[in-house]
């Protein structure tokens, strides 16, 4: 404003100019001019700075101080753009073709040099402005202005020339050198870092002390009366105190943004590899509170001093005398101070404890996966991570990033359903921990589920996981099934608590607390899928939810549970009462009433057994030839509550049939009117094998019994033969057969045709050298079933629905699977009425799809033409 | 005896000792009929009221020969009022001896 108003009255001057003036002005003009070029360059003597102030004298008179002014800055900035700032550049010119590599040590000596340089040459240059202000104040107060304008003057000047000053550095800058500033800073903090954990050791050496303490020690309260932590004490003060001196030269020259921003960025940098340092690969143990305290000894505590020699906190000094002299009484210079901390030294902790907590996170994030994986033990970081969470809100970064790696790492072909199983327990328990409502679990576990439904084994595998400890896991890492029935039998304990407090506890007050204890779910949860109350995080029904309904669950379960029971010689099934108990707790009687009957069939079966053994000790002696009761013991079934038993004929052995009819026989005495039918493919046996010159003990299917057996009364049979005695068609025969050969039992040799091979007796051992190798071959022989699988059963069940299902493609042309479902189940009421899942009938269609009868197109089905 | 034995070694290369045979077998009433003309729930399994079938849930048979869930047939003659008749041939009910 002022230059602007001088300049109007110059206009009106001008026109009353005499010749005389004119010609004065002009003279000063250019003595002006002389003298200022010789002020800057400090060449003249102080002859010069008298002139100086006439010519400005004189110029003012005329109303051309404005001309002064902008002349002289004009003139400082030329001089210190070919003079400070090139030749401060210059300093770092060696350094331009180095990127992001080492500077060396020698930038440190080089960057306090030209800091130096550079602010001695301004000094120089504020000096000079300072004559000019003062010879333009002493004008003003010879005029009789007042002091006031005179005082703006001087501040407006310098801001001026501060503006001007940083505005050429800026337009200068070399492009490396926000480089060389950070890496000065990096180096630095590095030295001093190091110099703090010196102190660090020293400090764990006393781990006596007690946490107040270890606090104080850390506020720099500690007295400090050893020389060797004083000498790091010095060593860290010195450090700070050249920092603080590089850091406010660049303020000086107006870097102040640039030099925050580098050693902000020095300090992050730090801290991030401080983390990843101490973080790394290391679940075991929790980092967050070690993180905690690093950033309170050395980022804080070096920011705290620098921003004291800055004089930027300003409470830090006057607080400090007498709030330290009772407790100090040795004080260290910088360290003796109770620093009531300064705004500026808070909002640096709290932008350094979030970037910690954030890097953290980041860093547990990207190796969740890996977390989750050995997860009982990697708690701490689940911890750690959850601490993380809370303070930096970016849970749906979790959810995203664990479903990518989900995706990618788990949920491929070449998985196996155990694992992802294992896995998926262990994410139900890891989320769990760091979210109790369950709602980040609900968006991961989403995936999961959707990839477990599309695979056949995943119920097989849920349930051999509830009942089998080893969880068929081949790997042997603990007994993760073991794990799992622990889970259901910490459920069942919880859930015996709550009816307790159900039973006794709900009156007013107790509504009342519940109330106050309510929580609002997370901003994150998807409204649609139920409220906090409906998602409790109950493993075991979100396995269940995998399978779509507990009865899927149920079924598979009791056709597990009657495969072991079959193969159970010895009556004991505590584990499967066991199993049973927990799992009724969570399903229900009613659900698992059949497998309690067949349990209940396996007690009452030894009842029976010893009942008769008992009344037939009494019976006649042997005659020859007859095998003792004794050697029979049987599983006695009520058949409508068992699965479905794959029947298949066979005659046994003369002996053996003659102790099972007898064996029937008592069972009919005992139990009148009830009989047995055997099941005689059914069963295990146990035989050892005598030979003329060795005995080999087997442990066998009643078939293959039946079948070694005949070799007894006649060396070699044709398969034709064989399969007529024992009654089994001849291709069943043959596989049988296989497991005698293959263990050097038997030898087959070729005969006319295939079905007149003749099976010889192997009598010694001399003759058996090839069995050997063929018993790897065989191996999964014996692994025969003698329930039939729930999808056999299934299919079974659904074909009386095909004929349904053909008739609504003929009517319809094509049909979406939904549709199908819903017209069976609207039409299908009577007796058996439908009652399949949409899963199961999915199933059944994509059968029939294969079987090439329907087909598949844009999810419609339709018939194959 | 011992002379028999000889010769069954004498016959036979193989020889099965310290056999333990485990069958399967299953258990039925020894009825004509599938299922119980009161309940129409199979006699192998229960009566709506009972959990376990066998034992716990028994036939009986009428002096007619028809036969019912023990729980079913004492459920029924003690609703009638006057004399219970079979409900399956409306003969006199009596349980057979």
């Amino acid at each position: 404003m002022e230059a602007l108003g001088s300049s109007d009255c110059n206009l009106e001057i001008l026109e009353t100019l005499s010749d005389d003036a004119i010609q004065e002005i002009t003279e000063s003009y250019d003595g002006f001019f002389t003298t200022v070029e010789s002020l800057i360059s400090g060449t003249g003597d102080s002859s010069v700075e008298d002139e100086f102030v006439s010519h400005v004298y004189c110029l003012c008179k005329y109303g051309l101080d404005s001309l002064v002014r902008d002349h002289f800055l004009r003139s400082l900035e030329q001089a210190f753009e070919k003079g400070g700032a090139s030749s401060f550049w210059e300093h770092f010119d060696a350094y331009s073709e180095k990127k992001l590599t080492n500077y060396g040590e020698e930038i440190q000596v080089v960057l306090c040099k030209a800091l130096e340089e550079i602010s001695v040459e301004k000094q120089y240059h504020e000096k000079c402005l300072s004559i000019v202000v003062h010879a333009l104040q002493s004008y003003k107060e010879q005029s009789s202005v007042d002091r006031q304008t005179s005082d703006t003057e001087r501040v407006h000047l310098f801001s001026r020339f501060q503006s001007m000053l940083s505005s050429t550095l800026m337009t200068t800058l070399p492009q490396h050198f926000p480089e060389i500033l950070h890496w000065y800073f990096k180096e630095r903090l590095e030295e001093l870092s190091a110099i703090m954990d010196g102190d660090g050791i020293g400090e764990q050496e006393d781990d006596c002390m007690d946490l107040d303490e270890k606090l104080r020690y850390k506020n720099g309260e500690m007295d400090v009366d050893d020389g060797y932590s004083q000498g790091k004490r010095l060593g860290h003060d010195k450090l700070v105190k050249n920092i603080g001196k590089v850091v406010r030269d660049l303020r000086s020259i107006g870097f102040t943004s640039m030099a925050e921003n580098a050693y902000a960025s020095a300090i992050f940098l730090l801290l991030k590899a401080k983390v990843h340092d101490l973080a790394g690969d290391e679940y075991r143990t929790s980092v967050l509170e070690s993180i905690k305290e690093w950033i309170q000894t050395v980022p804080l505590q070096f920011l705290n001093a620098l921003l004291s020699y800055l004089g930027d906190s300003v409470s830090y000094s006057t607080t400090s005398s007498d709030l330290t002299s009772p407790l100090a009484c040795c004080p260290s210079p910088s360290f003796s101070k109770v620093v009531t901390p300064s705004e500026g030294i808070v909002r640096w902790k709290l932008r350094l404890e979030y970037f910690a907590y954030e890097t953290l996170q980041d860093l547990r994030i990207a190796k969740l996966f890996e977390i989750i994986v050995d997860y009982p033990e990697s708690s701490p970081a689940i911890e750690d991570l959850k601490q993380c969470l809370e303070y930096t809100g970016q849970h749906s970064k979790l959810v995203e990033s664990f479903i990518t790696s989900l995706k990618y790492r788990l949920l491929t072909a070449g998985a196996s359903t155990n694992d992802i199983l294992h896995q998926y327990v262990s994410t139900i328990k890891a989320l769990r921990a760091i979210d109790p409502a369950g709602v980040f679990l609900e968006a991961v576990g989403e995936p999961i589920r959707d990839y477990l439904r599309g695979r056949k084994d995943t119920i097989k595998c849920i349930v051999t996981m509830l009942t089998d400890g080893s969880g068929g896991n081949a790997n042997g890492s603990g007994n993760p099934g073991d794990s799992l029935l622990e889970e259901l039998m910490r459920d069942e304990e919880n859930q015996e608590n709550v009816g307790f407090d159900d039973d006794f506890h709900t009156d007013d007050k107790q509504a009342w607390l519940n109330a106050s204890r309510w929580e609002p779910d997370p901003v994150e949860a998807d409204p649609l899928k139920g409220s906090l109350s409906q998602r409790k995080v109950d493993i075991l029904g979100m396995l269940v939810d995998i399978i779509g309904s507990k009865e899927q669950l149920v079924n598979e379960y009791r056709v597990m549970l009657a495969e072991k029971l079959l193969n159970k010689t010895d009556y004991d099934i505590d584990t499967e009462i066991r199993t049973v108990e927990l799992l009724k707790i969570h399903f229900g009687e009613a659900s698992m009433q059949r497998c309690e009957i067949m349990l209940n069939d396996l007690i009452d079966s030894k009842r029976v057994n010893t009942n008769i053994k008992k009344a037939s000790q009494t019976g006649s002696e042997l005659r020859e030839n007859e095998l003792s009761v004794d050697t029979l013991t049987s599983t006695i079934l009520s058949t409508n509550f068992w699965p479905p038993i794959q029947d298949e004929p066979l005659e046994l052995p003369g002996p053996i049939d003659k102790l099972l009819s007898d064996y029937a026989n008592r069972y009919h005495e005992i139990k009148t009117p009830r009989k047995l039918l055997w099941k005689k493919n059914l069963g295990t046996v146990k035989l050892e094998l005598q030979f003329e010159d060795r005995a080999l003990q087997f442990t066998v299917s009643p078939t293959h019994a039946a079948i070694i057996m005949q070799f007894q009364e006649k060396k070699s049979w044709t398969y034709k033969d064989l399969s007529a005695v024992i009654g089994i068609p001849i291709d069943a025969l043959n596989r049988r057969v296989n497991f005698w050969i293959s263990k050097g039992v038997l030898r087959e040799s070729t005969g006319a045709n295939s079905n007149s091979n003749v099976l010889t007796l192997v009598e010694s051992i001399t003759d058996s050298g090839k069995n050997e190798g063929e018993e790897l071959l065989t191996g999964e022989e014996e692994s025969e079933t003698s329930i039939a699988s729930v999808e056999d059963q299934l299919r079974k069940e659904m074909t009386i629905y095909e004929k349904f299902i053909m008739g609504m493609l003929t009517n319809f042309g094509s049909m979406a699977l939904e549709r199908i479902h819903n017209t069976l189940k609207m039409f299908c009421v009577a007796d058996p009425s439908y009652d399949k899942s949409l899963q199961q009938l999915q199933s059944f269609l994509s059968g029939l799809v294969s079987e090439e009868k329907l087909e598949f197109r844009d999810g419609m089905y339709l018939l194959k033409k | 005896m011992k002379l028999l034995l000889l010769t069954f070694y004498a016959t036979s290369v193989l020889h099965t000792q310290k056999t333990e045979w485990h069958a399967v077998a299953s258990w039925t009433w020894d009825a004509q009929d599938e299922t119980c003309g009161i309940c129409r729930m199979a006699f192998d399994g229960c009566c709506p009221d009972c959990k376990l079938p066998g034992d716990d849930c028994p036939l009986i048979w009428g002096a007619c020969n028809h036969a019912f869930h023990l729980h079913c047939i004492l459920k029924w003659v003690n609703s009638q009022t006057s004399q219970a008749h079979c409900p399956m041939c409306r003969r006199e009910w009596q349980f057979k001896e």
